[in-house]
């Protein structure tokens, strides 16, 4: 056997999905969309710790300047909320690159296992479910907050080995969600269907024909099974011709031919994920996503800045070596423009059925496994909030006083107005919700 | 379906009737006295040849009572509400007037126009051409004598030659290693032997130093990996389960990613389950590696299934065999239900459901074969050669589909004119699968044909052999005019009986004979029947399975022995239960089991299980079984519906005392003389199969009368008398042969030259009631008888 390799295939695949003929009238694959308000949670993922001193406001408050890493989301700087001093409490098993990854949406311990990190104990998966989750569970079991998919979870360059490092979402105890980090497989995830009565839109004449044909060969007696498969045919061929009266008005995005699935070329499949994102929120196929670039310890190596070093392998470099500081500084502002293009995005759409844009109803959070790479730190987790989804108060730096994450987990739910009293270990749960509104 | 005792079953009553249509006695003066008393009396209610009356008595009077036993049955029913008008010799003579004239089979048989009709493929014949499809562009492996998986046991995680310590087949995977592997013993007991010649060399204070330095003891990690392939017995959803204390990952029926990935040890998490689908008769790759860590105290690794209508096991030796197989393509599309009406499968009618079914399927193929269109095309790296090779694999594609080569138009429609309009050649490939497999070139077997040539010869013996496509060889014969001649056909079919694909499809005739779809989940009341449960009856099935697997593969592979054999396979569990003495292994070991009354298949535990309810026997049911598949008599489903008598509304009858009381009046006793006399010889086993002479403290009687179509009378001594008929009886013979001859050609045998079932009958009476060899000789015969008439036709 030659079994085609991961990449062979998407090359090959590349080609047929991406030439898929532009369409004016989609029909919608989604449910139809509902007048209620559409609140949307992204939750957008990058590794191994920032730069303190390039990314947290020195000021608190309304009044405050954004550092280097986060210049490039100026312009949406009062819809956004940075917070300091969130801390991932939860400890036992697993280095802290695991508990970093694993409890970071979870805010639950991870079972004890065979993964054996850089130190402590080895440790498996989170023995709860992420918040995300959660909130979509409480969006689908109702029928005005239902969607087609419920939650979407897109990868970049995510290595393919499900281990406690590659995987946030988990939609119960040890069951991790992997994310999908090939774009064309995000795309026939989205409209496989449709391609689907392309082809068979194209089939059709010949089959009618060749049936006509056949017809004509077969005894009278034999003539009328022939003649219902005929008329099942020509129901198919009418079903398919039916333009779907619940449009969702958006096209089907084309995405570049032939991009592999390779370090250098996470722009590109960073900019397809955020677009597919965009068109999935278009179409109301989920209100949940999570964007997970790499993974906990990830070893993205990002030359088109000029940085040859995976960025774990810098992350550990010692404050004091400015070279790397440098780098990583880099490194987390190509992150921040991700995340600027996503917010961008989101702000030039308008709400479809809806007033305002998409930013007005969807809350992105921007967090990372670590406080900082070579401390491997859990305390001041990076957490940037931006837009209006959960209705924040926003526009402000906060600082906490080591608040455990669990209450952050908890404002988010609380956002939707989800009002539950706890989540992940009820121990760091004390005080509820984070107040932020 | 048997198995509440509140639920109704139908008392079957005798059908007075049967189709078909009389020979046309057009004028009154040459009517048979017969004749003119059934005009008289009969045919307001009848109709003219028996054909039923819409608003007064619709069903046709067909049937397979003998003369004298119609006679009785006229008698004292007929008319109506006034038997006394019809009695004595007026009675002989109208009953044997409708039994010549549209009553019996034979009647019947003369009276049906021979026609076999157009028949699209049925859903295992669906599956099982598209899985062939593919792999043709492949290889096939066959199940070949070899069992058990090639295991390399490694003494760390490497898993590398130098690390390799033990190269073995394993029969199956089942190992509790505990904390130390028998297969490192040599190895510990080695290292055991340095550490203690060290220590007593080395001085006590560099013990903590040596402490350091010294390795880890060798069972501290390990691992092993199991190569070869699954065999699946039965079509239908299986749960694999890893289950291991330890790590491993399992990769099944593909090289790319495992099916189970269980590197990551989480909590007290120990097994690891997936559902998917297997079609009967197919191999698929395994490879399962294992790995014990550091951390993992103890050892231990199990792969397990959930076959189909069964219980978790660890999964046996005999379906594993230690070679690798291809990839397989299994469809995952469901599909209705195929017609089962006449008593078997077939192709006859379409329908929404299964068009859709037909189109959702063909998107599902063409999406599976595109992702390893690669291999399956065998495409060069030269890009600038893929569309040329992506076209041929299209024309072969659709060749094969079609079961005959392209037409010059059918190649312009099926395959031009989809790389001409297709904007790449890939989308072109697809469009292609999914026109051909919608195409009812594909779907209707010879529809398209104008002549009975060699290709649809060729068509027609892989249909029902294996219920699949010709293989390359029987294509090739084909495209090279060598299946022309009787020899020649029949040297093809003797290797294609050889194949596994004609095991399968016997292995479904059986099924379908004994019913056993029918009575699984069957549960036994507790308190009567302490013991069985679930896995007891999942047992029995695979033992009622291996039973006729080893009549059927013998040498003599005869018919007579699936009803007489008393060599039956148990295991332990069903050893105990039975209290039979413990075979020695884990498997299944054949044993002489209650020689002096059992008597094959007829008192198989399963059957008897099946063919009762959950608190008594069922002489009902089982003597249904035995009218219909065993004695091929015709039965009509009873007037009415009627619940059993409860058992201990009469504690103190036996079964049979209650069900003759219950079925005792004379509309019941038109079916139920034969049913229940058929029946009361299986009395001597309870509801699970166990062997009885008391039954609430009364003796069994287990004698049977019969009396067979042409009104001889036998009496029946119990199983083994049963047994000794039936191996001697023309009528068993027959029907025997008419059931596998439809359940292969998913046609009425009648549909085929009048003499056909009497000569495949007397064949298979001279080749000793060879079963493969009359599996053959039906293929053969039908193929042939089919071929003349569709010339004569012409």
């Amino acid at each position: 056997m030659n079994p085609t390799s991961r990449r062979e295939f998407l090359k090959h695949f590349g080609l047929g999905a991406a030439t898929l003929p532009f369409l004016g009238n989609l029909p919608s694959l989604g449910f139809a969309g509902s007048s209620e308000r559409k609140q949307r949670l992204v939750v957008m993922f990058s590794p191994n710790g920032i730069v303190p001193k390039n990314f947290w406001p020195d000021e608190e408050g309304t009044d405050f300047k954004l550092k280097p890493i986060m210049s490039p989301l100026a312009d949406y700087q009062d819809r956004m909320l940075v917070l300091k001093g969130v801390c991932d409490k939860i400890r036992g098993d697993g280095d802290s690159h695991m508990r970093g990854m694993g409890c970071l949406l979870t805010g639950t311990e991870l079972f004890p296992g065979n993964i054996q990190g850089g130190s402590h104990t080895p440790a498996g998966w989170a023995s709860g479910h992420s918040i995300d989750q959660e909130i979509k569970r409480y969006l689908q079991s109702s029928p005005d907050s239902q969607t087609r998919f419920g939650s979407l979870e897109f990868g970049v360059v995510v290595p393919e080995r499900a281990d406690t490092w590659t995987r946030m979402v988990y939609s119960g105890p040890n069951q991790p969600v992997a994310p999908i980090d090939d774009p064309y497989q995000m795309f026939s995830k989205l409209y496989g269907q449709l391609k689907d009565r392309e082809s068979l839109k194209s089939i059709l004449d010949e089959l009618q024909t060749d049936l006509g044909k056949i017809r004509q060969l077969v005894s009278v007696e034999d003539r009328k099974l022939l003649d219902e498969q005929a008329s099942f045919v020509r129901d198919m061929e009418r079903e398919l011709q039916q333009e779907n009266p619940a449009e969702v008005g958006h096209k089907v995005p084309e995405l570049e031919p032939g991009i592999q699935d390779t370090n250098d070329n996470m722009p590109k499949i960073s900019k397809m994920q955020i677009d597919l994102m965009i068109n999935s929120f278009q179409a109301d196929f989920s209100r949940i996503a999570t964007l997970q670039f790499t993974n906990s310890v990830g070893q993205a190596r990002m030359r088109w800045l000029g940085v040859e070093e995976g960025h774990h392998q810098l992350s550990h470099e010692p404050d004091d070596n400015d070279d790397a500081q440098d780098k990583l500084t880099k490194i987390n502002t190509w992150y921040a423009e991700q995340l600027a293009y996503l917010v961008k995005r989101l702000d030039e759409t308008p709400e479809p059925g809806g007033t305002g844009s998409m930013l007005d109803n969807t809350q992105i959070v921007w967090t990372n496994e670590l406080g900082k790479g070579n401390s491997h730190t859990l305390n001041d987790i990076p957490f940037v909030l931006i837009g209006g989804g959960c209705d924040f108060n926003t526009g402000r730096s906060l600082k906490f006083d080591r608040v455990p994450h669990n209450r952050l987990l908890m404002s988010f739910a609380h956002g939707f107005g989800h009002h539950i009293e706890q989540f992940g270990n009820p121990d760091y749960c004390g005080d509820g919700p984070l107040s932020l509104s | 379906m048997f198995r509440a005792r509140q639920k109704l079953i139908f008392l079957l009553i005798a059908s007075v009737c049967w189709s078909g249509f009389c020979n046309r006695a057009s004028a009154e003066e040459s009517a048979s006295p017969g004749q003119k008393i059934y005009q008289k009396l009969c045919l307001d209610c009848h109709g003219e040849q028996g054909q039923g009356v819409e608003s007064v008595y619709p069903q046709p009077l067909i049937g397979d009572l003998s003369v004298n036993e119609l006679t009785t049955y006229i008698e004292k029913t007929m008319p109506e509400g006034e038997p006394e008008k019809c009695v004595g010799e007026d009675a002989s003579a109208v009953a044997g007037y409708i039994h010549e004239a549209f009553y019996s089979i034979t009647a019947q048989a003369r009276n049906r126009k021979a026609r076999i009709d157009l028949a699209r493929l049925t859903v295992p014949q669906y599956q099982n051409s598209v899985t062939d499809l593919v792999q043709s562009f492949t290889w096939r492996r066959s199940l070949g004598d070899k069992r058990g998986l090639e295991a390399d046991y490694f003494k760390s995680r490497r898993r590398n030659r130098e690390n390799q310590v033990l190269e073995r087949t394993d029969g199956r995977v089942d190992f509790d290693f505990g904390e130390k592997p028998a297969f490192l013993a040599d190895l510990i007991a080695k290292e055991e032997e340095a550490r203690k010649a060290a220590a007593d060399k080395e001085d006590k204070e560099d013990e903590e130093k040596k402490e350091k330095d010294e390795d880890p003891p060798v069972q501290e990690e390990y691992s092993v990996t199991w190569n070869g392939s699954l065999y699946a017995p039965e079509t239908g959803e299986y749960v694999l389960n890893l289950k291991t204390e330890n790590s491993g990952r399992l990769w099944f029926n593909t090289e790319r990613d495992p099916l189970i990935d269980a590197r990551v040890k989480s909590g007290d998490q120990t097994d690891y389950t997936t559902t998917i689908k297997m079609q009967a008769g197919r191999l698929y790759s395994l490879r399962l590696e294992y790995f014990k860590n550091k951390t993992e105290k103890t050892g231990f690794v199990q792969l397990r299934w959930k076959r189909p209508h069964q219980t978790e096991e660890v999964i046996a030796e005999r379906y594993l065999i230690p070679e690798n197989s291809p990839w397989s393509l299994v469809v995952e599309t469901p599909f209705p239900p195929d017609d089962k009406s006449v008593g078997y499968e077939r192709g006859t009618s379409v329908s929404q459901e299964w068009n859709n079914a037909t189109t959702f399927a063909a998107i599902e193929v063409a999406d599976k074969v595109l992702k390893r269109i690669n291999e399956l095309a065998k495409l060069p790296k030269e890009e600038d050669k893929h569309a040329e090779h992506l076209r041929q694999f299209c024309e072969d594609f659709a060749e094969r589909a079609f079961r005959r080569p392209l037409s010059e138009e059918e190649t312009q429609l099926y395959i031009d004119r989809q790389f001409d309009q297709a904007e790449n050649p890939l989308t072109a490939v697809k469009r292609v699968i999914i026109l051909t497999l919608k195409s009812p070139r594909f779907l209707f077997p010879g529809a398209a044909e104008q002549d009975f040539d060699d290709f649809r010869v060729a068509e027609w013996l892989a249909l029902a052999l294996w219920d699949s496509i010709p293989d390359e060889q029987l294509f090739q014969a084909a495209a090279q005019g060598n299946l022309s001649s009787r020899e020649q056909i029949e040297s093809q079919v003797q290797r294609m009986l050889r194949d596994d694909r004609a095991r399968v499809k016997l292995q479904g005739f059986f099924h379908q004979w004994l019913n056993v779809d029918h009575f699984h989940d069957l549960s036994k009341s507790n308190e009567l029947y302490p013991g069985y449960d679930a896995k007891l009856l999942s047992d029995l099935r695979t033992s009622l399975d291996l039973f006729l697997e080893r009549v059927v593969l013998q040498d003599d592979s005869d018919y007579r022995n699936l009803l007489t054999s008393t060599e039956y396979p148990l295991n332990r569990k069903l050893a105990e239960y039975y209290g039979m003495p413990q075979p020695s292994g884990e498997d299944f070991e054949f044993v002489s089991f209650e020689p002096e009354s059992r008597a094959g298949l007829l008192t198989h535990p399963f059957l008897l299980t099946g063919l009762a309810y959950d608190d008594a026997s069922s002489p009902i049911h089982r003597g249904v079984f035995l009218s219909r598949s065993l004695l091929g008599r015709f039965l009509k489903p009873p007037p009415e519906a009627v619940a059993p008598l409860p058992v201990d509304l009469h504690p103190d009858m036996t079964t049979r005392e209650r069900v003759a009381m219950q079925t005792s009046s004379a509309t019941c006793m038109a079916c139920h003389g034969m049913i229940n006399q058929l029946g009361f010889t299986l009395e001597n086993f309870d509801a699970v199969g166990r062997f009885r002479q008391q039954e609430h403290g009364k003796p069994v009687n287990s004698l049977g009368l019969y009396l067979d179509r042409d009104g001889e009378k036998a009496e029946l001594e119990g199983a083994r008398g049963l047994a000794d008929y039936l191996i001697s009886s023309d009528a068993a013979h027959n029907a025997f042969v008419e059931q596998m001859f439809q359940y292969l050609n998913k046609q009425p045998i009648q549909a085929f030259a009048p003499k056909t079932l009497q000569k495949l009958r007397s064949e298979f009476e001279d080749s000793g009631f060879h079963i493969r060899k009359l599996m053959g000789n039906i293929a053969l015969e039908s193929v042939l008888v089919a071929r003349k008439l569709e010339q004569a036709e012409n």
